[in-house]
């Protein structure tokens, strides 16, 4: 009784934990990509350490239901979907593993089609399965493996995975960035590539032109700045509309950005679509750095409904008085930067094309997962 | 899926000759018989059924049947590129089987005793890919389609009976005239139809969303080789901007790197001829297939996933030479 009763409790907790959570995405108390996928992670590892069940797919459920109610808490924060997939993989991962070695289980999950020969094959008696079945049959039954602790260890990995990201980019910077090399950045608003440049800087001497991207990120622009100047960097920051007649002198642009999605295609701070064109116009190379857990398997279907417009206040003030009421006046957040303007996407896995996202998306994610 | 049950094709009567079996004939038999399978599909069944009627006595008698009646199958049908997408699959699976397990009677009785089920395999990718592409499709949508290809059809009649709203351009596709039963087969399911002649699509592609072809077969870059039309479609759609989407199954890609249309078996010579006299047949011995490279293609859409050209490649290297 006593048992049932803290069982309650616990559960009640976690319902507060979880509405509290749903709240602050909302409200936006917690934001930007890292944070997000950071606390959603936290919030999967207490949910997983709390959840009982007896099938796995009935966890696999519960964490669909949670991930939906997320993502409608807030569409655009695609990263917390991200992270609800990667681990719904973990655990479609994870139960595959022991139904394996449970011999005839196995056999339950009907084969994915993965690849071309799926036309053909099966996993009837002929094959290799014949063997391992006779040598399992005998002791593989006894063995139940608890998946719980597998589990939690996983999500473990994928927040200290998280946690070392900008690390792990940031280490290739010597690579990318040579001496003397002048460097554009649009995106001053990202922590990645503010990593990115004052780690190269240890090796390397370079110049950084920062683009000022009026109106949402003006004061964080002058932070980044200062902070590279700080750490003997030349930098320069320069507004919007230069951005064109210097791109002639730029060696390479590196830009962070709030998403990758499944063509490599790119969610990023609003101008930085214009500033790749102009790259490319120059064909000045354009860099991307972003850790794994902001590649999403969307796809732009719908281009304007991933575009979230903010404040317009900061274009026009409403002090501004005559004009406020006889215009239109727009400020979305982000771009959409197409797959064909980036020339490269340095991820925590390395040095990708654009156009191989997809594979990365197929390795990390379940086609089953796409839609939560 | 009931894998335990024998699900073999029935064999098709005259296919048997007393003096041998006629490959070719077979082929032509079930395409004929099932206008659902695709040519790769066929060649793949026709030799499931050569398969059940041999009894080879070494594993490489049984490649060398295969490799013989495929020759076979390649020089007595026409356009032969897609069916030796089929061709080459099937062999490579043998091949790899006999290779890993040693064990080829098993193997063959294996694929004797499932002829039908690849059959509906490759029907059930078809359904899969239109519920992959199903998000590519939105209201108020305006698409083109080229020629009659079942994947796009059934990627537009899954929309349609999702209650998704849009209107679709058809190409006549001429010579073979196959966007007519494209149309028919739209119109039939309720979706709004205008066939315009090959001539138009530069006219319409301002109004166009977005274009999806299928493929006869999709070479090892992720160019595709499809009706032809499909290359010029695709230069308009690229020149103004337009996503053109592929629709194909998997079984299709082919170990082809072909550059241009003139990289292709030629079927009709005739067609790169000039001459100064009059010809009745001009128009007959015209080109039906062309060559559309990757670089205008946005995406396949199969049913191993939404692709880039880059994919395909990566799927047929897996297959040769993991």
């Amino acid at each position: 009784m006593l048992a049932a009763g803290a069982h309650i409790s616990k559960e009640k907790d976690l319902n507060a934990h979880i509405e509290a959570f749903v709240a602050q995405i909302k409200r936006r108390q917690i934001q930007g990509s890292y944070n997000v996928a950071l606390a959603t992670s936290q919030l999967l590892l207490r949910v997983v350490s709390a959840a009982r069940w007896t099938h796995v797919d009935q966890l696999v459920t519960q964490i669909k239901v949670l991930g939906k109610r997320l993502q409608s808490a807030q569409p655009r924060e695609l990263a917390c979907g991200n992270i609800i997939r990667r681990v719904l993989a973990l655990i479609r991962e994870e139960s595959e593993d022991t139904n394996d070695s449970e011999s005839g289980d196995g056999a339950i999950n009907s084969p994915l089609i993965t690849s071309m020969f799926s036309l053909l094959s099966t996993n009837d008696e002929y094959g290799p399965n014949r063997q391992s079945q006779s040598l399992c049959d005998g002791t593989g039954r006894s063995i139940k493996k608890d998946l719980k602790p597998y589990i939690i260890e996983g999500i473990q990995e994928l927040i200290d995975e998280l946690r070392s990201i900008d690390e792990s980019i940031a280490s290739m910077g010597v690579e990318m960035i040579h001496e003397n090399e002048t460097i554009l950045t649009p995106t001053p608003n990202s922590r990645t590539v503010l990593k990115f440049l004052l780690r190269t800087a240890q090796k390397r001497k370079f110049t950084v032109l920062v683009v000022e991207v009026f109106p949402n990120d003006v004061e964080k622009t002058h932070e980044f700045a200062l902070k590279l100047a700080e750490a003997g960097i030349e930098t320069t920051v320069i507004t919007d509309a230069m951005v064109y007649s210097i791109m002639g002198r730029v060696g390479k642009v590196i830009l962070g950005t709030h998403a990758v999605l499944a063509n490599g295609g790119l969610l990023a701070s609003a101008g930085a679509a214009m500033i790749c064109q102009c790259a490319n116009v120059h064909r000045t190379p354009v860099v991307v750095c972003t850790g794994l857990y902001k590649l999403s398997p969307m796809y732009p279907f719908d281009i304007e409904s991933l575009i979230e417009v903010g404040d317009t206040g900061k274009v026009l003030e409403f002090e501004d008085g005559s004009l406020v009421d006889k215009v239109n006046v727009v400020n979305p957040l982000y771009d959409y930067v197409p797959p064909e303007s980036v020339d490269l996407c340095i991820t925590n896995m390395g040095g990708y094309s654009p156009n191989f996202m997809y594979r990365l998306v197929l390795d990390h994610y379940r086609q089953e997962d796409t839609t939560l | 899926m009931a894998l335990s049950e024998t699900t073999s094709l029935p064999v098709p009567a005259d296919s048997v000759a007393s003096n041998g079996f006629d490959i070719v004939a077979t082929y032509r038999r079930f395409l004929q018989e099932d206008p659902d399978m695709t040519m790769p599909v066929a060649a793949i069944e026709s030799l499931v059924v050569l398969l059940s009627q041999t009894e080879p006595t070494t594993a490489s008698e049984l490649m060398d049947i295969l490799a013989k009646a495929v020759a076979e199958l390649k020089k007595g049908v026409k356009n032969s590129i897609s069916l030796s997408a089929g061709c080459d699959m099937f062999q490579r699976f043998v091949l790899r089987n006999i290779q890993e397990y040693g064990d080829w009677e098993a193997c063959r009785r294996h694929l004797v005793k499932n002829g039908g089920l690849f059959l509906e395999r490759a029907k059930a990718s078809r359904y899969k890919i239109a519920e992959l592409g199903l998000p590519f499709i939105q209201d108020d949508d305006t698409i083109l389609i080229h020629s009659h290809s079942r994947a796009v059809t059934e990627l537009l009649l899954l929309a349609a009976r999702r209650h998704i709203r849009f209107s679709v351009f058809v190409t006549e596709s001429r010579p073979t005239e196959e966007g007519l039963s494209s149309a028919k087969t739209l119109r039939d399911h309720g979706i709004p139809v205008r066939v315009i002649v090959d001539g138009a699509v530069g006219w319409a592609i301002q109004k166009v969303d977005k274009v999806f072809v299928g493929a006869e077969g999709v070479a090892e870059s992720g160019g595709i080789i499809n009706r032809v039309g499909t290359y010029q479609i695709a230069v308009l759609a690229k020149d103004s901007n337009k996503p053109l989407y592929v629709v194909a199954e998997s079984h299709k890609f082919v170990r082809l790197f072909p550059l241009s249309p003139f990289d292709l078996p030629d079927e009709s010579p005739a067609a790169s001829t000039f001459t100064t006299e009059q010809e009745d047949d001009e128009i007959q011995s015209s080109p039906l297939l062309d060559f559309t490279s990757d670089n205008l293609i946005t995406a396949l859409i199969t049913d191993i996933g939404v692709l880039t050209s880059s994919g395909v490649s990566e799927e047929l290297i897996k297959m040769w030479y993991d």
